[in-house]
């Protein structure tokens, strides 16, 4: 992984520094709360319902072990002892006092780690494919692009005030497993007539009030242009998106009130005119970048593992454990393990201090002192030895990170919602641990097989509800918590939004709702049908009625 | 930049103003002021970094509604002063200006950015491939250890190397050639999962490539990792595999020195069988030393080939099957020949050539032998 | 009837204007005011940034959140309903 030389260190330091300035300046009434607030937000400070929440960056999802053991450190020294990964691979704190925050920032920077512009209206991580580097289909790794974007868009001096948040997430394959796009813009590697990187940009995703699925606004930008080509968008965007109505103001909605040709055509106005040559990536520097993401060197191992395929026969829970969370690596022996975060009754993506110390220790033992957050809100070991699975589940299961639900029902993708978020409509995590409850039998969820709910607490969409392929909302029906339900949505190469279906439900009938909505799967399903490709082929109908009829017999 | 305490003259425009009647006012007058309304209002820094790109040489001055903390924003997307507010602490303007020493992307400034202040860096300095490592403790460290096993033989050398408590990532670099047995029977017997590095160049004897998986199951050794030169290179460089006829250093260059740093990138230490008796380069040679940043453990250095004999037979350990047809040290296959009686263990090794050594257990500064 | 709240600067905890312009943590501790005087209380809170972060009106009945956000209201005072916080002691 990517290691800061000195250059890296010290802009990280003055950025804390900058940070403490304009602490101390709020303190003193130099500035005022709405003057400090977008730089707050800039270093990752929310201010919530309860406390300050603190979002640290986690560039393109990736850990070393000594990282790892420093976010523990600082849940257990500065907050309540956990932390919660997000559908944006960052991790976030709950409760630090803003009078900590600089000190928290100096303890992260002696890590690589910080909190630039994990929040506010600028450039924020970029994210992409959890198996980055061990999967079998990928063009090639895509994080040494990332990490060049990462420099690129860091304390940028024209896209700092712009007009929204702008999310970036790469892939390297085919298939979308970043959810690309649901992104303001998504690039996709691909090869370019000269053989070399190239990059298929989608543009205009996003979720929120008003959802997009990105579309393609150019088929292979070479790699040293993608810097030029992403600077003309940005520009574009920057003089022409709303300013009157935040809700108004994303890429998404000038690309869709323009049409993409004619934002094309502005993009390719300002791309003609800037200057191409300086933001060419020195090829000296791409490779510098690239030799940080060589692959780790692999023992020589034959495809198949004794151990595992004993440890297989001899337990059904670590069978069931293989064959959700353990998946394929391009490197004969290995595999990447996913370490969920969604125990029944859990707070989805939430980890105490004492399972991230114990994830550290994992990956420096097992996976080359790798581990990877994921947009499903769990975390990957990503190059593990078969031989290692079975040693390795038994460590996970101790500590409760073993369970075996990795892309099943129970493997929810839930915002906060109302208890900690000042922006929710209704409380979110009570009802995902209600529908976890309700679908938790293993054996139930492995029939069902992969499902994915997602929940947001607010219209904000933070739990990318459009796109679970059941989506729930929760809204606010005069004071009271009501929760609307979606169906058929996808964030993959798939991507689609999902359909309403019906009236909002209180927040005891969801999970019965849910329930019947996937019983009327198992009666309709064909042969080998995914629960997302019988709704593609029957439409929402068949679960609208499930979802009622027993909501509706009681009404 | 400039700290402006009075109202400027000159055109004055909003930042909400539209571009293209902004590049008109810019292109008749030498002096333009743009307005930020609300400060969050990023169009400043675009329309600024705009007219720059596109040919306006005159003076660019921020007015309105601007923080000190938007200082280097604004001078690096290319305005030359900032019409202050009444009030305004000029101090702090100036100190959030020079808040950070450099920035990553280029702008409309004349200052380096960080990609080509490295870029400069490199240039100074002898070329790396894999990120500089610290050298000033380990030395020490060497030292310590050469004189904490002065007169100790190769399994207490290993043993002190071995240690956990000095916290090194060990591994060991093995040819699995004449005498690599003596070495990698002494560290399985105190570690068998210390990992083992071998350079699979693709042109080894098939005998050596048996010997390896024979050795390394009689030994128990558990990761045995085998590292192949970079695919794309070797498609450019040796596509043919015939580099080793007219540049033998570069063939080693690609299938042993580079891939080994790839390798061993990860390590603090590396253990290798190298020892004084082999050829005059080696003569010095002390069981610890410090190269590129990386400890070298040689437990073996003070052993002659009696030595090492003794201890294959007293072990009974398998034999390169190639050492009985008279190869003494064996390499890859087009650049290793049988020894003639006299001649010192190394001798068949590029015999021809004023290379003795293959460069991976040189240090970086220092050039192979032509 | 109304009571003030808003974050505390620096640890962003909820807050309270009490009596006498005090800051208090709890709901059950907050003055409660008649709506004419509630603004002025606002504006006082509001003169005072050092302390008092995006200070706001939240209609109550006694000391019960009952608007149209008593919800919200209800969890800011009480804190999390469910979640890992709840299991946290505070150091000794």
């Amino acid at each position: 992984m990517y290691r800061y030389d000195e250059f890296d260190a010290a802009l990280v330091r003055e950025r804390v520094e900058e940070f403490r300035d304009q602490v101390e300046r709020r303190a003193s009434g130099a500035l005022t709360e709405d003057q400090f607030k977008p730089l707050r937000l800039m270093n990752g400070v929310y201010l919530q319902l309860h406390a300050y929440m603190l979002r640290v960056a986690v560039p393109y999802g990736v850990m070393s072990g000594a990282q790892m053991r420093r976010l523990a450190h600082i849940a257990r020294v500065y907050d309540k002892g956990y932390g919660h990964f997000t559908t944006r691979c960052n991790i976030q704190y709950n409760w630090p006092a803003l009078t900590d925050l600089p000190a928290i920032l100096s303890e992260l920077a002696e890590v690589e780690m910080h909190a630039i512009q994990t929040s506010g209206n600028c450039i924020r991580n970029t994210t992409t494919d959890v198996f980055a580097g061990a999967a079998d289909d990928e063009l090639e790794d895509p994080r040494p692009w990332c990490e060049v974007i990462r420099q690129w868009s860091t304390i940028h001096p024209e896209f700092s005030f712009l007009p929204r948040k702008f999310k970036i997430a790469v892939v390297a394959a085919e298939k979308d497993r970043a959810a690309i796009r649901t992104h303001d813009v998504g690039l996709q590697i691909v090869k370019g007539a000269d053989g070399g990187t190239a990059f298929r940009v989608f543009v205009g995703g996003g979720q929120g009030r008003l959802p997009h699925i990105a579309q393609e606004i150019a088929p292979a930008v070479p790699g040293h242009e993608l810097l030029a080509y992403l600077t003309a968008i940005l520009r574009a965007w920057n003089l022409l998106g709303r300013r009157d109505n935040i809700h108004k103001a994303r890429i998404k909605i000038l690309v869709a009130s323009l049409g993409i040709d004619a934002f094309r055509t502005e993009v390719d106005k300002h791309f003609a005119t800037l200057r191409q040559e300086d933001l060419r990536i020195p090829d000296a520097e791409l490779t510098r970048i690239q030799s940080y993401f060589t692959p780790p060197v692999f023992a020589d191992l034959p495809k198949t593992s004794a151990a595992f395929d004993r440890a297989v026969l001899a337990d059904p829970d670590f069978a069931r454990f293989s064959r959700n969370n353990i998946r394929r690596h391009k490197q004969p022996g290995y595999a990447s393990v996913i370490v969920s975060l969604k125990p029944v009754d859990g707070v989805p993506g939430d980890i105490t201090d004492a399972q991230m110390d114990l994830v550290a220790d994992l990956a420096e033992r097992y996976s080359f002192d790798e581990v990877r957050a994921a947009y499903e809100q769990n975390l990957v070991l990503p190059h593990v030895r078969l031989d290692d699975t079975p040693a390795l589940w038994r460590e996970l299961l101790a500590a409760g990170l073993a369970t075996p639900n990795a892309d099943l029902v129970t493997d929810i993708i839930a915002c906060p919602g109302l208890d900690y978020c000042s922006l929710a409509n209704a409380r979110s995590i009570p009802v995902a641990q209600a529908l976890s409850r309700q679908l938790g039998d293993l054996d139930y969820q492995e029939r069902v097989g992969p499902v994915r709910i997602n929940m947001s607490g607010c219209i904000n969409a933070c739990g990318h509800h459009h796109v679970g392929h059941i989506g729930v909302l929760g809204v606010d029906r005069k004071g009271e918590e009501y929760y609307q339900i979606t169906v058929g949505g996808s964030p993959d190469e798939q991507a689609a939004l999902g359909e309403i279906v019906g009236r909002s439900l209180p927040s005891e009938e969801v999970a019965p709702a849910i329930a019947r909505a996937l019983d009327r799967y198992l009666e309709v399903r064909t042969e080998g049908e995914r629960f997302i490709d019988t709704v593609r082929r029957l439409g929402a109908d068949p679960f609208r009625d499930a979802i009622y009829e027993t909501a509706d017999a009681v009404a | 930049m400039q700290w402006l305490e009075s109202v400027q003259n000159g055109p004055r425009l909003s930042v909400t103003t539209p571009l293209e009647e902004v590049e008109t006012a810019a292109a008749n007058t030498d002096a333009l002021v743009l307005e930020f309304d609300a400060f969050r209002d990023g169009r400043g820094f675009s329309l600024a970094s705009i007219l720059r790109e596109r040919g306006y040489a005159g003076r660019l001055i921020a007015a309105g509604h601007v923080l000190p903390d938007q200082a280097r924003h604004l001078r690096r997307s290319g305005f030359d002063a900032v019409e202050l507010s009444p009030g305004a602490d000029i101090e702090t303007w100036k100190r959030m200006d020079t808040a950070f020493d450099a920035a990553y992307q280029p702008a409309e400034e004349k200052a380096q950015t960080i990609w080509q202040r490295r870029a400069a860096a490199r240039a100074s300095t002898p070329p790396r491939e894999t990120p500089p490592k610290p050298d000033g403790d380990l030395q020490a460290l060497a030292d310590r250890l050469n004189a904490q096993v002065a007169d100790a033989g190769p399994a207490q050398i290993l043993t002190a190397a071995l240690d956990p408590a000095l916290g090194l990532n060990t591994a060991a670099i093995s040819s699995f050639g004449a005498e690599s047995a003596a070495l990698l029977h002494l560290i399985a017997e105190q570690d068998r999962s210390v990992p083992v590095v071998f350079l699979e160049t693709g042109q080894h004897f098939f005998q050596t490539l048996q010997y390896r998986s024979q050795l390394s199951e009689k030994l128990g050794l558990s990761d045995v990792r085998l590292v192949t030169p970079d695919a794309t290179e070797k498609a450019d460089l040796d596509a043919r595999d015939d580099l080793w006829k007219t540049d033998a250093d570069a063939c080693c260059d690609l299938r042993k020195t580079r891939p080994l740093a790839r390798a061993t990138a990860g390590f603090s230490a590396l253990i290798t069988g190298r020892k004084r008796y082999q050829n005059e380069d080696r003569a010095e040679l002390l069981p610890f030393e410090v190269l590129d940043g990386v400890l070298r453990i040689n437990p073996l250095a003070a052993w002659t080939a009696e030595d090492v004999e003794d201890h294959l037979v007293a072990h009974d350990l398998p034999r390169h099957p190639l050492v009985d047809q008279g190869y003494l040290s064996i390499g890859c296959w087009p650049c290793t020949r049988a020894v003639e009686a006299g001649e010192d263990a190394r001798a068949g090794r590029w015999s021809g050539l004023d290379k003795t050594e293959c460069g991976i257990h040189l240090g970086r500064s220092q050039p192979i032998a032509a | 009837m109304k009571i003030i709240t808003a974050n505390r600067l620096s640890d962003g905890r909820v807050i309270y204007v009490g009596e006498a312009g005090a800051v208090v943590d709890s709901l059950s501790a907050a003055a409660v005011f008649e709506p004419e005087a509630a603004d002025a209380a606002l504006a006082e809170a509001a003169a005072q940034p050092a302390v008092f972060v995006n200070p706001y009106l939240v209609e109550v009945t006694g000391h019960t959140p009952s608007g149209r956000d008593r919800l919200k209201e209800t969890i800011r005072s009480a804190g999390p309903t469910v979640g890992n916080s709840l299991k946290h002691r505070e150091p000794a």
